[in-house]
């Protein structure tokens, strides 16, 4: 059985259906990718996925069990951990607070328990140096990699990455990619929102494509590139 | 089985209801289940109903529906004055409802516009009508200016000029604040302008506002109807026409209408934000100032003008701060409600205070069936200062400092400044229950003074009488689960509404729970000072370094507890509600704990308030809901994330009181409200409060604070860098850097949800 299954899911907004009958799995020990253009619905299907959003039909469901009318909290206590594309750290705790808020959820607010994961996760995602600063006077690539120690404090088991390499570098792209294949070595689902193509390719076992709120396409990254439909969705219909 | 089951939960829970409702009327069980009948009328189908929905929310708004109708129901029939139905009594009560309602409307309109075009909810709207129709008073009465000169001048002149000059002076830099500062900002306008008005026109000289066109009318079924009537009425339904036109059929409407939905794409539609927030202001004021002059002539009072704002928020909340036919549908049910009230019921003594808690009724009825709400974000556009939280130490060595310096202090006062110092402790033990739930968790409670009042009672019934050691324990156990009650309803909602749920509470406990006399007997009960294990706190100076030292040990408490998980769940819910969640904070859950704490906080302060006075009474004028919002307003100037900041409140308000005292000039008289309302306007430049400031200057003098010096050195070695504009080229970019820079483009908005509404306005690439 698949770790996380998202089943005909649709998300309308007024008259905008943002999210259209979209399925697919994302599987233990691996990543998962979900790519498309601006505006395909990725975030929402995040959203969908985490409780922030309640989907107009279709369930969720983890291990099978459906969550779909689950609280963001309970559904987080049962595993499921994410970043945000537009940061949500919070910005007047240090790094290694934002983490350990986290950390305490999981491990309980008394005994060192909390304290060693939180450092354990910042030292991971290798920003044990700036632990101790206010998270908001720091770069926006560093500060995703607090949301990155943040999700992996809760100890998930399905972990949802939106956009993590934008504001890193190349080598911190790297980096990140090293560090994905590692959580998914250690059994760990990952879902993966990225524009960064290449990234993508190199990272993902598996990927999704989504374009206008339903998939177009899916399969392994090479099957994918060959793809028309998502040429067509990338580059537009017209044009090239 | 499940039905059956909730079934029967409802329809029990409905019953005892009324039940309670004629025990409190002093009816007998007998009597009270023979009354029953009626009631179980309407139970029963809304129980069946209920059981037969499957959607929380749904049954939610049965419950709520439930209740109400009981309530109604309870009340009517156990308060009914004996007077028949006839065409002329009904014709009086929609008569006299149909202009109230009028002005409700007008006053709620006026906030719903100026809330929907610029996201601030004006807490001042009727202290500025009220303001204004003073204005009216002095050109209309004491001048002698025709009226014709003089409602055009006000309402259409100086009205809409005041509304602007706030828009440029204040409320445009309030855009993308947090809430507190935000609703600090207005709900010290409020107190301003009731200082203001109580500085320019004393309150003891008898005043009357005449009505438009005297007091002729014509008659409907024996009753007369006022012109004054007719006009009220006949402006608010030209006004709902006026502003259906211009919100719905210009440009400068639709735009306004268009900036709620989408405050960035308005701008990229070539709307210009700042006109529309002028011509809401504007638009706002004027419908404040119509009001206030409307009403003034039933009671030409300062604080009732300023008070009918509460009917406002009820029917505004109705229009969920959108829909203005909704407000309008909720100030007709709130005036029917008040003049019903006032015709067909009479209330005795004990209840004769209950119509003044109509508006605040309604509108937790109304924030009870508000819809859940999204989990809020973070706000892209916050900018915070580097803070360092203090440490444990850092509070032992101030609570300590302050106990010594206080021990010196004590030795030269009188006795009379002694008790404004202990007056001074006591407010900043009420204003330090809020830093946890203001400074941390963002959460407003306009209330401490009132679940004080709790704890001030609950101390005088139990051990209080006789100062028992543990009686402060015991209020403070007393407030926490009427801090519960108050919070349930509006913690699902966002912060806005706990703020309003509070002031509402505070007016309830004004009007209906305080006059009850099991609580307090009308005289005065008395409160001795504590007797700790033999040693007695009776006399001037020892109570006020026992004060100094219970506040002392608060502050170093607040402090543990900001180092604490919880304290730092806390601190997070107020950055990102969402991201709080997501990391398995229950959201929810976190608010009404520490709402909870809050009030336990302000109950064990009200322990001390009452032996700081002595006695308690249900008249104590401290105890209403606007005098205690200058604690509050203190609190945030001195600040509010900050156990100093209690402290600052508390030293604030001795300072004042021995102002006022030391210099006998009559217009410093209004100086306590005048004072807090105008200081809170501080705090748009500086959020953080004085104690913020004042720590970052002094902090790198103390010997130990080498981080400080530190801190401040690499700040001014950022200064000195050359910079490019208002970016630095020789730094990394930093959040802050790049939310300015979004923010000028004038493309982030934290209303957009990200997706193809805010990727449509850009070409994707």
């Amino acid at each position: 059985m698949p770790l996380l299954q998202i089943d005909e899911v649709s998300v309308r907004f007024g008259g905008l259906l943002a999210v259209d009958m979209t399925s697919f799995d994302v599987e233990e020990g691996l990543i998962t990718g979900l790519i498309g253009p601006n505006g395909a619905g990725k975030t929402t299907l995040f959203n969908v996925i985490t409780g922030l959003q309640r989907p107009s039909t279709g369930r969720v469901r983890l291990d099978g069990r459906d969550i779909t009318n689950m609280k963001p909290h309970r559904r987080a206590r049962m595993g499921i951990a994410r970043t945000f594309q537009r940061l949500e750290v919070f910005g007047s705790l240090t790094a290694r607070e934002n983490v350990l808020v986290a950390s305490e959820k999981r491990h309980g607010a008394f005994g060192p328990a909390a304290g060693r994961s939180a450092d354990e996760m910042l030292a991971r995602v290798g920003i044990d140096s700036v632990a101790n600063e206010q998270v908001d006077q720091l770069p926006t690539g560093t500060a995703r990699l607090v949301e990155l120690a943040r999700a992996l404090a809760t100890s998930p088991r399905v972990l949802l990455l939106d956009e993590p390499s934008s504001g890193l570098d190349g080598d911190e792209t790297e980096a990140m990619g090293r560090l994905l294949t590692s959580l998914a070595a250690d059994g760990l689902g990952v879902l993966l929102v990225e524009h960064d193509v290449a990234f993508v390719m190199g990272t993902c076992a598996h990927l999704n494509v989504l374009d206008f709120g339903r998939i177009i396409a899916r399969g392994t990254p090479e099957h994918i590139q060959s793809n028309t439909a998502v040429q067509h969705a990338y580059l537009g219909t017209g044009g090239a | 089985m499940n039905r059956a089951q909730n079934f029967a939960i409802a329809l029990s829970a409905q019953l005892a209801l009324r039940l309670g409702i004629e025990w409190l009327a002093g009816h007998n069980l007998g009597e009270g289940i023979g009354d029953l009948w009626f009631s179980a009328l309407f139970a029963i189908p809304l129980s069946v109903w209920y059981a037969t929905q499957e959607n929380p929310d749904t049954r939610r708004n049965i419950l709520v529906y439930a209740t109400t109708i009981q309530l109604v129901i309870g009340v009517v029939d156990e308060a009914w004055a004996g007077r028949d139905l006839t065409v002329e009594s009904v014709t009086r009560l929609i008569v006299f409802a149909l202009p109230l309602a009028g002005i409700y409307a007008i006053s709620a309109s006026g906030l719903v516009v100026v809330y929907t075009t610029t996201g601030i909810f004006n807490f001042a709207q009727g202290a500025m009508g009220m303001f204004l129709a003073f204005v009216y008073w002095e050109l209309r009465v004491n001048r002698d200016l025709p009226t014709w000169i003089a409602l055009p001048l006000v309402v259409l002149i100086l009205a809409p000029m005041l509304g602007v000059g706030l828009d440029r002076l204040i409320m445009r830099h309030l855009q993308g604040r947090p809430l507190v500062v935000q609703l600090m900002v207005t709900v010290g306008l409020m107190l301003g302008f009731l200082g203001l008005s109580a500085t320019i026109w004393p309150q003891n000289t008898g005043r009357s506002m005449p009505e438009l066109f005297g007091t002729d009318g014509f008659e409907i079924a024996d009753v007369t109807v006022t012109w004054h009537r007719l006009t009220t009425l006949v402006t608010a339904l030209v006004l709902a026409v006026v502003l259906r036109y211009l919100l719905f059929h210009t440009r400068t409407g639709v735009a306004m209408r268009a900036v709620v939905d989408n405050r960035s794409l308005a701008g990229l539609n070539g709307a210009r934000p700042e006109v529309l927030s002028g011509t809401a202001w504007a638009l706002g004021t004027s419908m404040a100032a119509l009001a206030g002059i409307l009403i003034a002539p039933e009671n030409f009072a300062a604080e009732v003008l300023t008070l009918i704002i509460l009917n406002a928020f009820a029917a505004a909340i109705i229009g969920r701060l959108r829909s203005l036919p909704l407000t309008y549908l909720g100030a007709l049910i709130l005036a029917l409600a008040v003049v019903f009230s006032r015709t067909f019921l009479s209330l005795g003594q004990r209840w004769g205070q209950a119509p003044l808690a109509i508006p605040t009724i309604v509108l937790f009825i109304a924030l009870l069936l508000l819809p859940q709400a999204g989990l809020r974000f973070a706000r892209i556009n916050a900018k915070r200062p580097r803070e360092r939280v203090s440490t444990v130490r850092d509070a032992v060595i101030g609570a300590v400092a302050l106990f010594v310096v206080m021990f010196v202090v004590s030795d030269f006062l009188s006795a009379t400044n002694t008790n404004r110092m202990i007056t001074g402790m006591v407010t900043g033990l009420i204003a330090i229950s809020l830093v946890p739930l203001t400074g941390w968790a963002g959460q407003v409670n306009l209330a401490p003074v009132t679940f004080a009042a709790f704890g001030a009672i609950a101390y005088v019934k139990w051990g209080g009488d006789e100062g028992m050691w543990w009686a402060p324990l015991l209020a403070a156990a007393f407030a926490a689960p009427i801090g519960v009650l108050t919070a349930l309803p509006a913690a699902r909602l966002q912060g806005l509404y706990l703020a309003l749920a509070s002031m509402a509470f505070a007016s309830m406990a004004q009007y209906v729970i305080f006059s009850q006399p099991t609580l307090l007997s009308t005289s005065s009960s008395s409160a001795q000072r504590l007797d700790v294990f033999g040693y007695s706190f009776h006399e001037g100076r020892p109570f006020l370094m026992l004060c100094t030292g219970v506040l002392g040990m608060m502050m170093i408490f607040v402090v543990t507890l900001r180092r604490s998980a919880f304290g730092r769940r806390l601190v997070a819910l107020r950055d990102s509600e969402a991201a709080s969640a997501t990391v398995g904070v229950n959201v929810f859950l976190t608010k009404v704990i520490v709402f909870t704490l809050s009030a336990a906080m302000a109950g064990f302060a009200g322990a001390f308030f009452a032996q700081a006075r002595g006695t308690i009474s249900a008249q104590d004028a401290e105890f209403t809901m606007l005098a205690g919002i200058p604690v509050v307003l203190t609190l945030v100037v001195g600040g509010v994330a900050f156990a100093a900041g209690a402290l600052f409140a508390g030293i604030f308000t001795v300072l004042l009181a021995i102002i006022v005292a030391t210099y006998d000039i009559s217009w410093l008289a209004a100086l306590t409200t005048l004072a807090p309302g105008l200081a809170a306007l501080g705090i748009i430049s500086n959020p953080g409060g004085a104690v913020g400031e004042i720590g970052r200057a002094f902090a790198p003098l103390l010997p130990w604070r080498k981080d400080a010096r530190e801190i401040q050195a690499a700040e001014k070695a950022a200064d000195a860098e050359p910079e490019v504009g208002e970016l630095g080229i020789t730094r990394p970019f930093t959040r802050e850097d790049i939310m300015y820079v979004e923010k000028q483009l004038g493309v982030v908005d934290d209303l957009i949800p990200n997706g193809r509404g805010a990727t449509l306005a850009f070409a994707p690439d």
